[in-house]
Order: C-alpha cells, then structure tokens, then sequence
C-alpha cells in the first residue's frame, strides 16, 4: 500500500466542509438532506460549501426525481477523496499520530 | 511557530480528528438496513431461481421481473431510510460471482427441476447472510475511525 503524502488542504479543512468531506469518503453516495442532517446546518448554508467543494472538483452534485419528488445527492470525486485523504494525514501528522 | 502555536495546531487536529471520528460513529449506526433486507433479498433471489423448476418462459419472465422490481423496491427502501449508497466492493462482488457459478453452472447442467429449488435456497440463504456480514463489517470499519 502506497504511503499518502500529508498536504494542508485549505478547500477541505474549513468548517463544514471537513465534516461534509468525511461523511461522504466513508460511503459512495449520500442525500443532501443526509449531509445536512449529520452536519446540522441549514440547506443554504451546506448549499454554499457543496458549491465551494464542487468547484474545487471534489465533489459531485447528481439530481434526480424520486416519485415527483427532487432528489439531490454527493458524492466525492477522485479527486477530492485524494485532497480528504491527504488532509487526515496532515492532521495526524500535525498532532504526532 | 511558537511552540504555544504549535500545540494550539496539535489540539485543533485532534478535535477535527475526533470530529471525524464521531461523525463516522454516528453514520455506522444510520447505515444499517431494516432486519427483514437480507430475507427479503435472498427470498427474491429463492423465487428467481426456483422458478426454472417450472419449465416455461412465462414463470421464468415472471419471476425475473419480480426480481427486478424487488431489488429496485429494495434499493429505494435502503436509501430513503438512510439516505446513503455503497456500492460492494469489487473483491467481495467477486467472491460472490465465483459462488454463484459454482451453483448454478451444475444445477443448469444436471437441469433437473429439485435442483434448482435446492440452489434457490442455498443461494438465497447465502445472499441474506452475506448482506448481514458485508453490512457488520462496514459498520465496524466506520467505528475503527478516518
């Protein structure tokens, strides 16, 4: 298994946007409204950190309708689950885990 | 840095770490599926293939659709109760390929109607045991932290 390199990721560490990150690294797909849950913020405010997340190319935002009903769910990109990877490195770097 | 600064830094990784952690915690409790899943997984798999002991299209394309309007029924389910999706990861896919074939390729040999009844069974007995395995284990692995 190859190491991961620890780099400081600005986009990632910023608060929601860790949290949104380690939720969906741990699964393939998650809802909006799940991430919202879990985080515990308002759906403008995860609206506005998906955005940020999904500019940076880490996250992917898929819309679907369900029984008439808008569906909105996350996912990580590639990329972003490499930049959240190396993140958690730096982190443990940083408290000498 | 200082070294107030530097474990100023310490601390606030930690409690991201813990954060992390926490979150991962409360997600392998959310991702478990209702009890009756797996049965209900492996009966729809039972019916699929039992179903060849009745030798007609009809019973067989019946059943298929069944099948797949089960399954889809039971993915909807899965993710409107929990909000996530995982796909299996492809070793385990690939174990459970393996398995299948080596049911179903004798009983679609031999062709003989008991057989694929028995291979119904054992292949829907396996898959809702599986279910519960595969679902213990990611559970398990979200609980061990990032």
């Amino acid at each position: 298994m190859t190491a991961v390199e620890p780099r400081f990721d600005q986009v990632v560490h910023a608060p929601p946007r860790l949290q949104v990150c380690g939720l969906l690294a741990a699964v393939d797909v998650m809802d909006f409204a799940a991430v919202r849950d879990a985080v515990g913020v308002s759906d403008s405010v995860l609206s506005k950190h998906v955005k940020q997340l999904e500019d940076a190319g880490y996250v992917q935002v898929r819309k679907a309708t369900v029984a008439s009903r808008q569906r909105t769910s996350l996912s990580l990109t590639t990329v972003g689950r490499a930049a959240f990877t190396a993140h958690v490195a730096e982190l443990r770097r940083i408290t000498g885990g | 840095m200082t070294a107030d600064r530097e474990r100023a830094a310490a601390d606030r990784a930690a409690a991201d770490l813990a954060a992390l952690d926490a979150d991962r915690a409360a997600l392998a409790d959310r991702v478990a599926p209702p009890r009756w899943f797996g049965p209900a997984l492996g009966l729809l798999l039972f019916v699929l293939v039992a179903s060849n002991a009745v030798d007609s299209a009809a019973v067989t394309g019946a059943a298929l659709l069944v099948f797949g309007v089960g399954v889809a029924l039971l993915v909807r389910t899965y993710r409107s109760r929990t909000g996530v999706w995982v796909y299996t990861p492809p070793k385990q896919m690939a174990g459970w390929a393996v398995f299948v074939l080596a049911v179903l390729v004798p009983t679609y040999a031999l062709a003989l109607p008991w057989l694929f009844v028995a291979a119904g069974a054992v292949l829907g007995a396996a898959i809702a045991v599986l279910t519960h395995r595969w679902t213990r284990a990611w559970q398990r692995e979200l609980r061990e932290g990032v």
